[in-house]
């Protein structure tokens, strides 16, 4: 069994709307260390169809997606 | 004639860097930030950007930031905003009598349409007690509006403290930061005000562009309806050049120059003090924003200083630029216990990072010939 992920930062984005949650989370990311990992909270809908495009656009790399309620956890790492 | 730009109160000359940025991205940076295309991303990026950079050197969370169109607008949404949202639980206010309009009309205004407000006093040096404000707070205050340097005299507030006594009491807390923001720090290793205001143009930056902290958890009412923008606190395609430009100018201040103009203002208040008779500093010579000096010459018309002081190219001003056309003494000399001839014979000569020595020496030059001039015609 793999050991779970652990997030060093984490980033709401729910209720946040398209485009500026990826630019949030691209912002983010562009502060962490290469190979830190990002917990993002995104809301259904467009939200969870764009933006990990958008990061992975970007050379970040999701680690991880699942069901949070009514939205969506995904881990990402970041990116060189 | 050499020009000698001192009325850095009123505004800044932008940087050269600051405008490169902001013409480069008015020219490419086009797209609506809150449109999907390409266009539409690349703004919203440079616009998250900057808001993470302002948002950082105050110290707040980038998502506690909210743009507006300068500190004028950040106050009113500061005030009118937590007033509207939060009437139901009280409707008493307290702000100080040193306040900028921009502070005092909105308390006037929300004062004619049955709220209550309470003005706290200042010291002679233009410091608010704490204790005289943690006193003024009843069971229906909802906002305390206290600035953070006060734009005549650069009296700086005991912002840490005053947040801490209106946090205790569960009341919301607001400062008016556009005069120090980059300049001195506010909060320190203490929580931030609630509500923050600041602006671009204090700080080499570009005009028409400020922001509000809000701090996660307060809830405001917007001043303006009509869009989603901005966490839906101010509706409105956002000004993206001058939003990009603010955050490079908050990139380029940097706090050794803080340190160096300070000096160069104390330099300059030792030789008026001491060159000039009569000369008097108008607030404290400690806790003192490093850009202002204010002095008070009298026996002079500040309007015929001033436009000596302009024949001689220094450009200096009589008070705060949203009442420097008035013609009653400045509210905040007469808080601060001047007499009406004490303040109407003052000048206020701000400095910035662009100022040095040589600017000084000729400033000094001026107004001492000015003052002799201005009391040889009286």
């Amino acid at each position: 069994m793999s050991n779970p992920i652990v997030a060093d930062d984490r980033l709401d984005l729910r209720g946040v709307k398209c485009p500026a949650n990826s630019a949030r989370a691209l912002v983010r990311l562009e502060s962490l260390d290469a190979g830190a990992v990002l917990e993002i909270l995104l809301d259904d809908g467009e939200p969870i169809e764009s933006v990990p495009p958008a990061l992975a656009d970007e050379g970040h790399v999701q680690l991880d997606r699942r069901r949070d309620g009514a939205g969506w956890r995904l881990l990402v790492r970041a990116g060189g | 004639m050499r020009t000698v730009y001192l009325d850095n109160a009123a505004t800044t000359r932008p940087d050269p860097r600051v405008l490169d940025a902001v013409r480069a991205f008015a020219d490419e940076g086009y797209g609506n930030p809150a449109s999907t295309h390409a266009e539409g991303r690349a703004t919203a990026l440079a616009l998250e950007r900057a808001r993470a950079v302002v948002a950082a050197r105050l110290g707040a969370p980038a998502d506690e930031l909210v743009f507006t169109s300068g500190g004028t607008e950040a106050n009113n949404l500061a005030l009118f905003g937590v007033a509207w949202e939060h009437e139901a639980r009280g409707r008493h206010l307290v702000t100080s009598v040193l306040e900028h309009a921009s502070v005092l009309a909105p308390c006037a205004w929300l004062e004619r349409h049955g709220w209550s407000v309470t003005r706290v006093p200042v010291d002679g040096e233009g410091f608010v007690d704490p204790d005289d404000v943690a006193r003024s707070l009843r069971p229906d205050t909802v906002l305390v509006s206290i600035g953070h340097a006060n734009a005549e005299i650069g009296t700086l507030q005991p912002v840490d403290d005053l947040a801490a006594a209106c946090g205790a009491r569960g009341v919301l807390f607001h400062s008016d930061a556009c005069q120090s923001f980059t300049k001195a720090p506010l909060g320190g290793d203490r929580p931030l005000p609630d509500l923050v205001s600041l602006n671009a143009h204090k700080l080499h930056g570009p005009k028409g562009v400020g922001a509000l902290r809000v701090r996660s958890g307060v809830r405001l009412q917007p001043l303006l309806h009509g869009g989603e923008q901005e966490g839906a606190l101010r509706a409105g395609t956002p000004n993206t050049p001058g939003i990009v430009g603010f955050g490079k100018a908050v990139e380029l201040a940097d706090p050794i120059d803080n340190e160096r103009v300070a000096a160069l203002r104390d330099a300059l208040l030792e030789r008026i003090l001491a060159g000039i008779p009569g000369a008097l500093l108008n607030g404290p010579r400690q806790r003192r924003l490093c850009t202002n000096l204010n002095v008070s010459f009298p026996g002079c018309s500040g309007r015929a200083l001033l436009a000596e002081m302009d024949r001689r190219g220094v450009r200096v001003s009589r008070g705060s630029a949203c009442s420097s056309g008035s013609t009653r003494p400045s509210h905040v000399l007469t808080a601060i216990g001047r007499t009406p001839d004490q303040a109407d014979g003052s000048l206020r000569l701000t400095l910035s990072r662009f100022t040095d020595a040589a600017d000084l020496d000729a400033a000094f030059e001026a107004l001492q010939q000015s003052v002799i001039a201005v009391r040889r015609a009286s």
